[in-house]
């Protein structure tokens, strides 16, 4: 028998059911997750009420009063500006940084040092490759700064290479330590381990490079082995930075058979010029930080290296589900370690960067954080309230849903996970935070004419 | 109360670039009731059928490509032209002198779209060049019907097909829509004498395309996308982020999600075409079952390898003789792996020649065990039509490194047998010895799958990488709760390909003559869930190693 007159049969019954069904839930209103992403109507018909698109949840935001009368704290919305809330905005933010980006610029021999603080989304150098890149090319300098000894992500990282051995052990932020972490939350302890690094980011040739190591304290004589020379040396602050050779080389082989001696990386600078330091750690919010001794925080600033700008980049972790929409908690425990940070490092310029844009699907589509402008204020509450600087990195991406258009952009400029930008993202974010300074530099320049 | 939009409503027929039509469109849901109707009203006047066809076919084209369908018509018309001169030609030179324009027209138009930028990109950085990328759109199924022409005018030139006497029988063997995106490639020997017979098809035809359909679409766009979105794009994305376990198990659900996009649409394909009453081939057969590599290649994509046996390997020479084609190749390769050891992998100009000498040594080394001199044609033959059937699947160097690969491995297979198949004689028919041996299979096609799935070759190798030395299972707990879900859609296609292959016709034939109210239920069930996985909430990545 032909069953030509089932097919027939079938398909036109199925899709009169599938029709009405559709029809019937349409009209009526009925909804039904499953049954609502399969209806056949539902592009043919307009709903009356638009649904509220989430994320505008101004009513929650908590109220920060500005406090002087030349203040603005409404500022902190602004894309592609660095704002120290004077609502005179002729004036440059973070003037003690530029006064020394100019001495540099003008001839003088000097090291500006940047830390910048961040989770994964400065992972790898991302980000900060870019932004040293820009500096030392206007401003001079070479060096990739700080190394950490082993990272999960040194083979991801192109502006340096790092191969280890097996055995040197990681105390961290997230494992707790027996001494004194360093900004990048780790603290590593040797087995008679090796480390090998070379920076990638130097392109003069001529350049002398002065190849640092960065430990702890250790209360005597250790010997360390630099490309396989042994060198006597005395770690006898808490914090030290010894300087193992300067020279044209790139690349360094240390160990240290101490596993009393708490290493954290080495660094690669110039003599003179700007040095951006990477300080990542993925999955923390930067209320972390906290655990980082006064003692040895001092310690960082007396080096006679000390930091000029210290720069925190934190958020995507804070906004870590997707109803999320009071950060008060935050503020609470983050403005305090900002305060800290600033007052034991005094001669640096502190910059408080707002989350990036993340985003969460909502009923099966892709959108910026319902809390993200919520967080947004409490940060930049905290940089106002500390004195700090801002700079809203959700804006200059382009507000609203950009990482949703970032990630399905051709080529992409972020990751499928609708949080990170990648290389290109990250590029981008880069290149604008330095127009940013360049711009504050700019009025600088024109204030002190 | 809502309100019709008519505006919106007219949108509908028009193309989308934003919303392609596939088969998963509610569009295509009034498309193929449309179709069906006039087609089974017209079922005994051939000539109209045939244009109902078509017609649907280029709009279904239009509806997932826009203009491109130009193409479509354009190749036919070329094509359907040049076979019929290709026939009637008698004088030798003449016959080859057409057919090489149209290998030159359809391989030209697929070069063009396809690889014109992967060679931009070669001359720049080979002769530092400096051109610009063109602005080249891929216009969807390109590589499927150009293969599909070319059969046919060889098929013609060799004397071994009559040319379609009408266009509009060329025209829709070459638009057939239900394999028009993704495959199956159909032969025209096989299709074009379906195409003006009775519309006919038994109830056991029937249950088989409601099954292919159904379980087409369940693999396809369940399994596949669900894996897909919730786990292997993270994870493939950005692989440093994550352990060796979770790269290991990206890799394990990227195998069970391309197998399950691939063979997904080519069952709907196949189950479509069956209820038109027509029949098209098989294209994949549990390919993961496969016991050596070259029982893969016979189990996967089928179409594929048949067309690049009959049209490349063969006339290569295949396992008789060697061509100058076959030694240019061969020379060409082992000067690319050598280059490409510097200055891709950055290994040491030594390393690089000793690699090349590695592979050549073990092309040679089946020659030397037969004492037949014609082995090593065949090999290097093999290798070509490797090379070039990866380079088909994209214009990327990665898809030439998986060709490669598998092309190696063939020959290592074939070395394999030479030297154990009578030795072991006594095990290799055992029942562990299968098992080891489709493990094995199954973990080499999954490693030249980081290749097939990477953007390029370094996070292809970072992803190793991560693997081998990154690996630790001290996340598994975490793992597991966040991916639960995703293990188990994972786990479904592994067991898919434990249903033994005569399974569905067995089943089929015990439940002959369901009513259709059960057939109708089982249609909206699977609608329901594929609208519950649709609307589930994501799977977030988790980075379990801070």
């Amino acid at each position: 028998m032909n069953s030509n007159r089932r097919v027939l049969k079938f398909t036109l019954g199925s899709i009169t059911v599938y029709l009405l069904v559709s029809l019937i839930a349409t009209i009526t209103g009925f909804k039904w997750a499953p049954l609502h992403k399969i209806n056949l109507v539902a592009d043919i018909f307009t709903s009356p009420a638009k649904e509220k698109v989430p994320g505008d949840s101004t009513a929650i935001i908590p109220p920060i009063a500005d406090k002087t009368k030349h203040n603005n704290f409404s500022l902190y919305t602004r894309p592609n500006f660095i704002t120290n809330f004077n609502a005179d905005t002729t004036h440059p933010s973070m003037e003690s940084f530029l006064r020394k980006l100019n001495a540099l610029k003008t001839g003088k021999k000097r090291k500006i040092r940047i830390g910048y603080f961040g989770d994964s989304m400065i992972e790898a150098d991302l980000l900060t490759q870019t932004l040293r890149k820009l500096l030392q090319k206007e401003f001079g300098g070479s060096g990739v700064g700080f190394v950490p000894i082993t990272s999960q992500v040194s083979q991801w990282r192109e502006t340096a290479s790092d191969f280890y051995s097996d055995g040197w052990q990681d105390e961290n932020f997230k494992t707790g330590s027996t001494g004194s972490l360093f900004f990048s939350g780790h603290l590593f302890r040797s087995n008679g381990d090796w480390v090998e690094m070379a920076d990638k980011t130097i392109t003069d040739s001529t350049a002398l490079i002065e190849k640092s190591l960065l430990c702890g304290y250790l209360n005597q004589p250790v010997s360390i082995s630099v490309n396989n020379t042994p060198l006597p040396v005395k770690a006898t602050r808490s914090f030290n930075r010894i300087v193992l050779s300067k020279d044209q080389k790139r690349k360094i082989k240390v160990a240290v058979a101490d596993e009393r001696l708490p290493v954290y990386g080495i660094s690669f600078e110039s003599e003179s010029g700007v040095i951006v330091d990477n300080f990542s750690f993925r999955g923390i919010s930067g209320i972390e930080l906290n655990k980082i001794d006064t003692s040895f925080l001092n310690a960082v600033n007396n080096d006679g290296t000390y930091y000029d700008l210290l720069v925190f980049q934190y958020g995507v972790n804070v906004l870590y589900h997707p109803n999320d929409v009071n950060f008060g908690w935050y503020k609470t425990l983050f403005l305090p370690v900002v305060q800290k940070i600033k007052k034991h490092f005094p001669n640096a310029d502190i910059l408080v960067i707002s989350t990036a844009d993340r985003a969460f699907s909502y009923d099966g589509e892709y959108q910026s954080a319902k809390g993200i402008d919520s967080l947004i204020k409490v940060q930049a509450g905290i940089a106002y309230q500390s004195g700090c600087n801002f700079y809203n990195l959700f804006a200059t991406m382009g507000g609203k849903n950009s990482i949703v258009q970032w990630a399905d952009a051709k080529p992409s400029l972020a990751k499928k996970d609708y949080v990170h930008p990648n290389d290109r993202g990250a590029d981008v974010l880069g290149a604008r935070f330095f127009d940013a300074i360049m711009k504050e530099y700019k009025k600088y320049l024109s204030t002190i004419k | 109360m809502p309100a019709f939009d008519i505006a919106a409503f007219f949108k509908q027929f028009l193309y989308d670039p934003k919303n392609p039509l596939l088969f998963n469109n509610g569009f295509f849901v009034f498309f193929f009731g449309a179709f069906i109707f006039l087609y089974y009203g017209f079922r005994n006047n051939y000539a109209v059928r045939r244009y109902i066809f078509c017609f649907f076919s280029l709009y279904f084209f239009y509806k997932a490509s826009g203009w491109f369908v130009g193409l479509v018509i354009l190749s036919a018309i070329v094509d359907f032209f040049i076979s019929n001169a290709i026939y009637k030609q008698q004088n030798k030179t003449r016959k080859k002198l057409l057919l090489i324009g149209s290998i030159v027209f359809n391989l030209g138009m697929l070069f063009y779209f396809k690889y014109t930028n992967f060679f931009i990109s070669l001359s720049n950085d080979l002769f530092s060049t400096s051109f610009h990328p063109l602005n080249i759109i891929l216009p969807i199924g390109i590589s499927f019907y150009t293969f599909e022409n070319l059969s046919y005018t060889i098929d013609v030139y060799r004397g071994q097909f009559v040319p379609a006497k009408k266009f509009s029988d060329y025209l829709l063997f070459l638009s057939f829509f239900p394999k028009l995106v993704m495959g199956p490639i159909v032969r025209a020997h096989d299709f074009v004498p379906q195409v003006n017979q009775p519309y006919v098809l038994s109830e056991k035809d029937f249950a088989k395309g409601f099954y292919l359909i159904l379980s087409g679409l369940f693999k396809k766009l369940i399994i596949s996308d669900y894996i897909t979105l919730n786990f292997v794009n993270y994870i493939f994305d950005d692989p440093g982020r994550y352990t060796g376990m979770e790269n290991l198990f990206a890799v394990y659900g990227y195998a069970a999600v391309i197998y399950c996009d691939f063979s997904g649409y080519s069952d709907i394909a196949i189950g479509i075409a069956k209820w038109l009453g027509f029949t098209i081939p098989t294209n994949f057969l549990s390919p993961y079952q496969s016991k050596s590599i070259t029982e893969f290649w016979r189990r996967w994509h089928i179409s594929l390898s048949s067309w690049l046996r009959d049209y490349l390997y063969i006339p290569l020479g295949g396992n008789k003789s060697a061509s100058f084609i076959t030694y240019f190749f061969a020379a060409l390769f082992f000067v690319g792996v050598t280059l490409f050891g510097v200055h891709v992998w950055h290994i040491k100009m030594v390393s690089a020649v000793l690699l090349s000498a590695g592979i050549l040594l073990l092309f040679i080394l089946p020659a030397i065990i037969t004492k037949q001199k014609n082995v090593l044609a065949t090999n290097f033959n093999l290798l070509s039509t490797m090379l070039l059937g990866g380079f088909w699947h994209g214009a990327s160097w990665n898809f030439i490194i998986w060709g490669a690969l598998h092309g190696i491995a063939l020959v290592v297979h074939k070395i394999w047998i030479l030297l154990t198949g009578i030795r072991l004689k006594k095990i290799n028919n055992t029942r562990w010895y299968n098992i080891l041996a489709g493990i094995i299979t199954f973990h080499f096609v999954c490693f030249c799958w980081v290749f097939f799935k990477a953007p390029d070759f370094e996070s292809g190798m970072g992803m190793l990488f991560q693997i081998t030395h990154r690996f630790t299972f001290s996340v598994w707990d975490g793992f597991f709760a966040n991916y639960k879900a995703v293990l188990g859609m994972m786990l479904i296609a592994l067991l898919i390909h434990l249903i033994p292959d005569d399974f569905a016709d067995k089943f089929i034939a015990r439940f002959t003559k369901l009513p259709l109210v059960a057939y109708m239920t089982a249609f909206f069930l699977f609608v329901l869930l594929y609208g519950y996985f649709k609307s589930a909430a994501p799977v977030l990545p988790i980075y379990l190693q801070f």
